[in-house]
């Protein structure tokens, strides 16, 4: 696979999906869509054998192709531990969400189009974790709204003009500071090297003043911190990801969201590493109430899908906690949890989309005991809850503990804060689980429910196996990102020693 | 000693692109002479041949450069890039009059030529530093723009646009014309160039000059507050000629306040940043929140296109080789964006009952498929959404307001771009999320189908591929800080 361009392959199959799709008939599409994401999808399991894990450090699979010299500007590509592991979740993703979409009742119209914003998306969010300048990056952040705005507009339930409306807003107008940072940037290695440039290696060499350092940091935190979302700036999430069509939630929660987290760890700590470290406390309990005040609101929730939305935002608190404890623990929770969180959300959204196709509501009153004639289902779901909760074997238990055991190296008070936040997060699962299987309801109506099946189990299957995977087997993944947090660990100490 | 005036044999070739145009336009204004009813066919076909010839001059003779005519004319890669496009804006527009003019029942021979002459204009326009020389093509382009606005005799609306655009239009030349005559009073010289590297005593009449000067294209360029004639008059021109207005009107507008840029110096350079950022500011602000209350389309785009003037004009504001090439990136990428969205409603205007209502546009997407999906690429590219070329150019200005860390105007492009979602999104969600409400029978011609589409791929091509537009504008830049 040396010299094998892997992502631009990644990036072009879906379009050519697209464009097969746009000259064939309507009811081909959604098996065009489902053979070209699960084609990207088998590309990148091949490719784990020829990625380096004991370079993970290192930029791999590396692409370059020059958009304007004269600026430094350059379509670059490449992965290192931390993408790549991005990357596997992305294709994962969109094979999991387009599996599912193939058997939604609420996708019966305008097929063409839907399979086709569904591609696209995969596209860009190969492309946002794939680029290694920040323009480029940019370009791909934004644009992963424009497909996402239909999707929820057009197959949406009833509030979807409006929630698409505030999605897109909300994203758009705060990720236009992310573009002024950008470019003062690039700005800045222009003062100081005397040419622009918007390549990321380049730019971690600049210089700041404090004061500027600090500002340039916060310019995108605001982006990040309304696409995580952190929570004062999370009230889009809920909406979006209530009003969304099911694959349009898991896409959302499960990827849209690691974009967020994603950059605030690559660019926000990599390229800022003495605002970061001086905004560590600040960053830290954020998360810490982040993750207190999702857990209050997810309870408080009627509709099971906003409960799940609201569950996703206190998971972020938990990535955004562990990530600026900026310690190997930390930071290893961080990406940890990451991941595990795009694999749960999206069994979550998926159980909710699922019960949604046979008892037409959304609301958990009406949802009470009604799993009980589906067995496999079931059983599925409460792997899905316990992993969520951070069970030991379940996938974010590593996120949980990890941060337990990164925020000790402080304080025992901070662990302790750490510890509460956990156990916030477990009550609402525990509810959820409770309502499902434990309430009871006259079971006339639930006796005709045919548990899951077909593509749906597939789908389903698909994010629980690496669920179980994460749980049991946690060092598998960690070998994606270790050298890359200890080389993260040591560019750290060397500025802020340095500097 | 040295001869106080050395007889020059103009070097023709440097202008031969405008000759050929001037020549083009005189045939038409005979072919409407000699025909009683003109041959629409032929006349299109005249003015196409004229203008390719002076396409293929221009782009066969590319880094050209020089000047003549005693130094009134000045030829450089700046002004044979504009122009390039302003051919291009006028050959796609002959494109489209026909139908247009056809159903409004407004077919006359005046068209073609007085279109050749506002060419003409808008060509001399931004090749020279000679205020009289800019005097006179400013009032080529106007008064050609007068008539062409007023051009639907049987429509109310056309001839009260145009009267308003001839009185403030009358008025900015005015004032431009009475800025020239301080800074002669200044220097004693009628070149630019001179004007501000001059140093004289009554630096007074000097910045009295400048200031009155810039006014009067401010209003020409509709910059708030000297923006009222721009929304009624573009609501009232045919709305082909409104595209025209707004791309062609622009690059010709605007090109002289950008070769001021280069010219500005150390000491009034804080005058020029802090007024030329405020009248920016105000103007991104006030078109965007007007535009955001519109219910017809036509006069939201009008608005839309102050706030465009108010994007360019903060890459004015930093007088620095960034932001010199940020506003012609930008200008250029308006004048795709500004022609390609107005066209798409004289398309529409032609169905039955088409008012321009935001209404109207529910559900486009199952009547016009074709045409709601580049009216969208065109909304999303004056939205700034990557990677159209409205990105780059927002993207370019965000960097020279950077580079001169105007951090405060930043935030209110911000903020205004903000307040543009609103907007531009409606429209996009009325297209393809709504029901329909009532069908459209669109009947459209090849070629206008085949000019829409090309307009909304060059909005995204030339945005994926900067290097394209880069190319030509960086240098052209440059060569301007040169001087």
């Amino acid at each position: 696979m040396e010299g094998f361009p892997l992502i631009s392959v990644s990036m072009i199959l879906p379009l050519l999906g697209v464009f097969v799709i746009l000259f064939t008939k309507e009811e081909l599409s959604k098996w065009i869509a489902v053979f070209f994401s699960g084609l990207v999808f088998g590309i990148s399991l091949v490719s784990l054998f020829f990625f380096d894990f004991s370079r993970a450090g290192k930029v791999q699979f590396e692409e370059k192709y020059v958009l304007i010299p004269e600026l430094n500007l350059s379509l670059h590509l490449g992965f290192d531990g931390l993408s790549y592991l991005m990357y596997i979740l992305t294709t994962l993703v969109s094979l999991v969400a387009i599996l599912w979409s193939t058997r939604d009742h609420q996708i019966s119209h305008r097929l063409k189009e839907y399979y086709i914003w569904f591609l696209l998306t995969e596209t860009f969010l190969v492309g946002v974790f794939a680029s290694l300048d920040l323009m480029v990056f940019y370009v791909f952040y934004e644009l992963t709204l424009v497909p996402m705005f239909f999707v929820i507009g057009i197959w949406g339930y009833k509030l979807r003009l409006y929630s698409a409306y505030k999605f897109f807003i909300y994203i758009f107008v705060s990720s236009l500071f992310l573009l002024l940072g950008i470019v003062s940037l690039a700005v800045q290695h222009y003062r100081q090297f005397g040419k622009f440039s918007f390549n990321y290696f380049d730019l971690i060499n600049n210089q700041y003043d404090f004061t500027f350092e600090v500002f340039m940091f916060l310019l995108f935190l605001i982006a990040f911190a309304v696409k995580t979302p952190i929570v004062p700036f999370h009230t889009w999430l809920p909406d979006a990801h209530g009003e969304a069509p099911t694959a349009g939630s898991v896409v959302l929660a499960a990827v849209l969201l690691k974009m967020g987290t994603y950059a605030l760890l690559r660019f926000n700590i990599g390229l800022f590493p003495i605002a970061s470290v001086y905004l560590m406390p600040i960053m830290v309990l954020w998360g810490i109430l982040t993750i207190v005040f999702a857990s209050w609101f997810t309870i408080s929730q009627s509709n099971v899908k906003r409960f799940v939305a609201y569950s996703s935002v206190s998971h972020m608190g938990f990535v955004v906690a562990g990530m600026f404890l900026l310690n190997a623990e930390g930071l290893r929770a961080s990406i940890t949890e990451m991941f595990a969180h795009g694999l749960t959300s999206s069994a979550l959204f998926m159980m909710a989309g699922f019960i949604y196709n046979r008892l037409h509501s959304f609301n958990m009153q009406a949802l009470r005991g009604s799993i009980k004639f589906m067995p496999l289902f079931a059983v599925l779901v409460a792997i899905t809850g316990f992993s969520s909760m951070g069970l030991p074997g379940g996938s974010s238990f590593w996120g949980k503990f990890l941060t337990i055991v990164g925020a000790r190296e402080y304080t025992l008070l901070l662990a302790f804060l750490v510890v509460v936040g956990a156990f916030f997060s477990a009550v609402y699962v525990l509810y959820l689980l409770k309502t499902l299987y434990l309430d009871t309801k006259e079971e006339s109506r639930l006796i005709h429910f045919t548990d899951l099946r077909g593509f749906k189990l597939s789908a389903f299957l698909l994010v629980v196996i690496p669920m179980l995977m994460v749980g049991f087997l946690p060092f598998l993944f960690f070998a994606f990102y270790d050298p890359y947090i200890n080389s993260l660990l040591n560019y750290l100490v060397s500025r802020v020693m340095g500097g | 000693m040295e001869q106080l005036i050395s007889i020059e044999f103009p070097r023709l070739s440097l202008v031969l692109p405008e000759l050929v145009v001037l020549l083009t336009g005189f045939v038409l204004f005979s072919l409407d002479l000699i025909y009683k009813r003109i041959n629409h066919a032929l006349a299109i076909s005249v003015s196409l041949v004229g203008y390719l010839l002076a396409l293929l001059l221009l782009v066969f003779n590319w880094g050209m450069e020089g000047e003549t005519f005693y130094g009134l004319y000045k030829r450089d890669s700046f002004s044979s890039l504009m122009q390039v496009f302003m051919l291009l804006l006028t050959m796609s527009l002959l494109g489209f009059n026909y139908l247009y003019y056809k159903s409004k029942k407004s077919l006359y021979g005046e068209f073609y030529y007085v279109l050749s002459f506002a060419l003409i204009g808008g060509m001399f326009l931004v090749s020279s530093y000679n205020l009289i020389v800019l005097y006179v093509a400013l009032e080529a382009v106007s008064i050609a723009f007068y008539i062409l606005t007023a051009l639907l005799r049987s429509d109310f609306n056309s001839k009260e646009g145009a009267f308003k655009y001839l009185i403030l239009g009358g008025l900015s030349i005015a004032l431009a014309s009475y800025g020239a005559g301080f800074m002669y009073l200044y220097s004693g010289s009628l070149d630019l160039r001179y004007i501000l590297t001059h140093v004289g005593e009554n630096q007074y009449f000097l910045v009295l000059g400048l200031v009155l000067f810039l006014i009067g294209f401010a209003i020409k360029i509709g910059a708030v507050p000297f923006h009222f004639w721009l929304p009624d008059a573009y609501q009232g021109a045919p709305t082909p000629i409104t595209a025209y207005m707004a791309s062609f009107g622009k690059l010709a507008f605007f090109a002289p306040v950008v070769r001021l840029m280069p010219l500005v110096q150390e000491h009034f350079a804080y005058a020029w940043i802090t007024t030329v950022a405020i009248i920016s500011a105000l103007t991104m602000l006030y078109g965007n929140l007007t535009a955001l209350v519109q219910k017809d389309v036509k006069r939201l785009l009008a608005y839309s296109s102050i706030a465009h003037s108010g994007y360019i004009l903060a890459g004015i504001s930093v007088a620095e080789v960034i932001g010199l090439k940020a506003v012609i990136y930008f200008l250029l990428a308006y004048s795709l964006m500004g022609f390609g969205s107005f066209m798409v409603l004289a398309l529409l205007e032609r169905v039955q009952g088409w008012e321009n209502k935001l209404e109207q546009f529910s559900g486009m997407r199952f009547s016009a498929p074709w045409l709601a999906f580049s009216f969208m690429v065109m909304l999303l590219a004056l939205l700034g959404i990557p990677p159209t070329v409205g990105f780059v150019g927002k993207a370019l200005v965000f960097m020279s307001l950077s580079f001169e860390r105007l951090w405060w105007l930043a935030l209110v492009m911000i903020i205004a771009t903000g307040i543009s979602t609103g907007y531009y999104l409606r429209i996009t969600a009325l297209m393809f999320m709504k029901e329909q409400v009532n069908s459209l029978n669109l009947s459209v011609s090849q070629v206008e189908k085949f000019l829409i589409l090309l307009f909304s791929l060059a909005l995204v091509l030339l945005g994926a591929v900067p290097i394209i537009l880069w190319n030509s504008v960086s240098p052209s830049a440059e060569n301007l800080f040169m001087r």
